[in-house]
């Protein structure tokens, strides 16, 4: 499928040099200002970039789901579970655990890739709270309830951002790969019209089945990196919250597109991991407006979230990696009017 | 008088395995369903006339328990009286939700809905913590702790007349569909709404009209709920679901398929409350949704649905 002159041909590419890019500055702002916290919120843009490309891939085929924190939450619990109960290292078990919520998917996906759009974002959601409540249900083996300490991947710190970072990169290839290829062209038939698609001979629900193995995957695999580099893991992680991050970080990106997840979690992440510390500020000044609530600083941020995510949906649909080029343009077009202005 | 005590009361006395039980088993379950009818209604209308799935419709009535709330603080009327004036405020509520937000991604992409409810949801969660907390608040009825008592079975007035109160507004749902003008327009709008603008209506208005209607549906629902159960402001989003659920149980687009489905999966919920234990009240409506999915994916009732 990949000959060698497609793969040039994609080397030679401008998406290809931004990658380069991104994955230069990622290695040298760490070595460059060594603040422990900005190393820890960089790790989570890294982690959370697997996660949101792994549910943006879902949704180029058309489906959206609410209940990716059930693959999260599998991928995490059985690396853990795994670590500890027999001995596996960690750094087979985030594999084993991404292989496992895959196998999941798979089953999950057998259901939903009959059901319209509505209906499996409602299947989806309901099956992370079914996951939610088997984890609490079955306590005994799962320790959820209370949650656990989960072993050592790498040490904490430069080296598991290094880590994640590299893993982040090698998903990013592998689901822009897919996404380039024949099956990523059928994935956007399928969201585009589905029964169009049916009707020129795809076959469908393998398609949207073969996304959903694909997302499980990868989402499993963020779920095992985030567990351990949490250093803990309780059933908390099936939350809903964790279904709709990589949500709104594909949306507000740009769904669809292979950096759209990419720039949605460096903004999501860096809002939730910055604006806290302006909290104190805004207290004094919005606390005596709402009595009711102590500290208003985290109302007000999810709130904005949603205006922001309702804003992107309704004026630009593409995401906020849509203004890329049409910024490059406009500096163009004014770069030429200056050029011609000075030939005159 | 605590629901969460009442039902463990009840799961201890199931051990004894008595007809009471039994019966008290259904009456709450019937009870429980039909709150949730009304919000399946609401959006099984939202759906039949503008094929738009609404996810933020739990929000509503959360917002609709608020509502009665502080109706019932501010001006000291009886509760029961809330929910009139509850239905009036969330249908203005539901009015700029749709001009504002939905109307403008209506025949886009599906997933577009999807993403505009999230935000809804994160809006009005958020929203109603801002102005009335995060503690979880009641409103307190008129008939606060009295109950009909026949032989060993006590039921409380204020499930009784939750009970009455639906069936009330569903006759006249059902009247005003069936016998009136806009009743008539709407069915018309949900038949074939190029058809119906060519007939001389302005599915526009249609539009607001039905989505304020279920939205008055969800603010009655919210302060029945209120009524019935402790609220706080992150309640919307299972009800939401269970409305789903009783929405494929019944049929999509069929509101005789959604009252049944309603009574049944409330019986469902309750009776797993009380044999496999509280844990699994909310994953019951998922399985009975995925059962459901994967049997009949059009649902029991349903024969046209999507």
């Amino acid at each position: 499928m990949f000959t060698k002159e497609i793969i040039l041909r994609r080397i030679q590419s401008t998406k290809f040099y931004i990658l380069i890019a991104v994955i230069a500055i990622s290695t040298v702002i760490p070595l460059v200002a060594g603040d422990p916290f900005l190393i820890h919120v960089l790790t989570l843009m890294a982690l959370f970039t697997i996660y949101a490309s792994s549910w943006n891939l879902l949704a180029s085929s058309g489906q959206g789901s609410l209940g990716h924190a059930a693959f999260l939450g599998i991928g995490g619990f059985v690396s853990s579970l795994l670590a500890i109960n027999l001995g596996i290292p960690p750094i087979i078990g985030i594999f084993m655990g991404s292989v496992f919520s895959a196998g999941i998917g798979f089953l999950i996906g057998l259901t939903c890739v009959r059901l319209k759009a509505w209906f499996l974002a409602m299947v989806t959601f309901g099956f992370s709270v079914i996951a939610e409540t088997l984890v609490s249900q079955f306590d005994d083996v799962t320790h959820g309830i209370l949650g656990f300490r989960t072993p050592l991947l790498v040490p904490s710190g430069l080296s598991f951002y290094y880590f994640a970072v590299l893993l982040a990169t090698l998903s990013v290839i592998v689901i822009y790969f897919i996404m380039k290829s024949k099956i990523g062209l059928t994935f956007r038939a399928i969201h585009q019209n589905e029964s169009e698609s049916k009707m020129i001979g795809i076959n469908t629900a393998k398609y949207k089945l073969y996304a959903f193995v694909i997302s499980t995957f990868f989402a499993g695999l963020a779920g095992g990196l985030y567990a351990h580099f949490l250093r803990y893991i309780n059933v908390t992680v099936f939350a809903a919250d964790n279904s709709f991050t990589p949500l709104m970080m594909s949306v507000i990106g740009g769904l669809g597109t292979i950096e759209g997840p990419i720039i949605g979690s460096i903004i999501i992440v860096a809002i939730e991991s910055y604006l806290p510390i302006m909290d104190n500020l805004l207290d004094p000044v919005l606390g005596s407006l709402f009595p009711e609530v102590s500290f208003v600083g985290p109302y007000l941020r999810f709130l904005g979230l949603g205006v922001f995510l309702v804003v992107v949906v309704i004026f630009l649909p593409k995401g906020v990696s849509s203004l890329i080029p049409k910024i490059h343009n406009y500096f163009r077009a004014e770069t030429k009017k200056a050029n011609n202005i000075e030939r005159k | 008088m605590n629901v969460r005590g009442k039902i463990a009361e009840i799961t201890v006395e199931f051990h004894m395995l008595d007809l009471a039980t039994l019966v008290l088993t259904l009456i709450w379950g019937a009870a429980i369903g039909c709150i949730y009818v009304l919000l399946a209604t609401g959006l099984n209308l939202i759906f039949g006339v503008m094929k738009l799935v609404n996810f933020a419709h739990g929000e509503l009535l959360m917002i609709g328990a608020y509502v009665g709330y502080s109706i019932l603080t501010l001006t000291g009327v009886n509760a029961y009286i809330a929910v009139f004036l509850s239905m009036a405020i969330v249908a203005l509520i539901g009015v700029a939700v749709e001009r504002l937000a939905f109307r403008r991604v209506l025949g886009s992409d599906k997933l577009n809905e999807i993403f505009v409810s999230l935000g809804l949801i994160l809006i009005f969660d958020n929203i109603a913590v801002l102005v009335w907390g995060e503690k979880s608040k009641r409103i307190i009825s008129p008939f606060e702790n009295m109950s009909l008592t026949l032989g060993e079975i006590s039921i409380s007035y204020d499930w009784l007349i939750a009970v009455i109160f639906v069936i009330v507004i569903l006759i006249a749902l059902m009247f005003l569909i069936k016998k009136t003008k806009i009743g008539m327009a709407m069915r018309a709008t949900s038949q074939k709404s190029q058809a119906a603008k060519l007939m001389g209506i302005n599915i526009e208005h249609i539009y607001i009209f039905t989505f304020a209607l279920g939205a008055a549906l969800a603010g009655a629902a919210g302060v029945l709920y209120g009524i019935i159960f402790n609220f706080n402001p992150y309640i919307g989003a299972l009800p939401t679901i269970k409305a789903f659920a009783i929405i494929i149980l019944g049929g999509l687009g069929s509101i005789p398929g959604a009252i049944i489905g309603g009574l049944l999966y409330g019986i469902a919920e309750q009776t797993a409350v009380i044999t496999l234990g509280g844990i699994w009240r909310n994953a019951v409506a998922f399985s009975v949704l995925i059962i459901v999915l994967v049997l009949r994916p059009k649902g029991l009732f349903g024969e046209k649905g999507e």
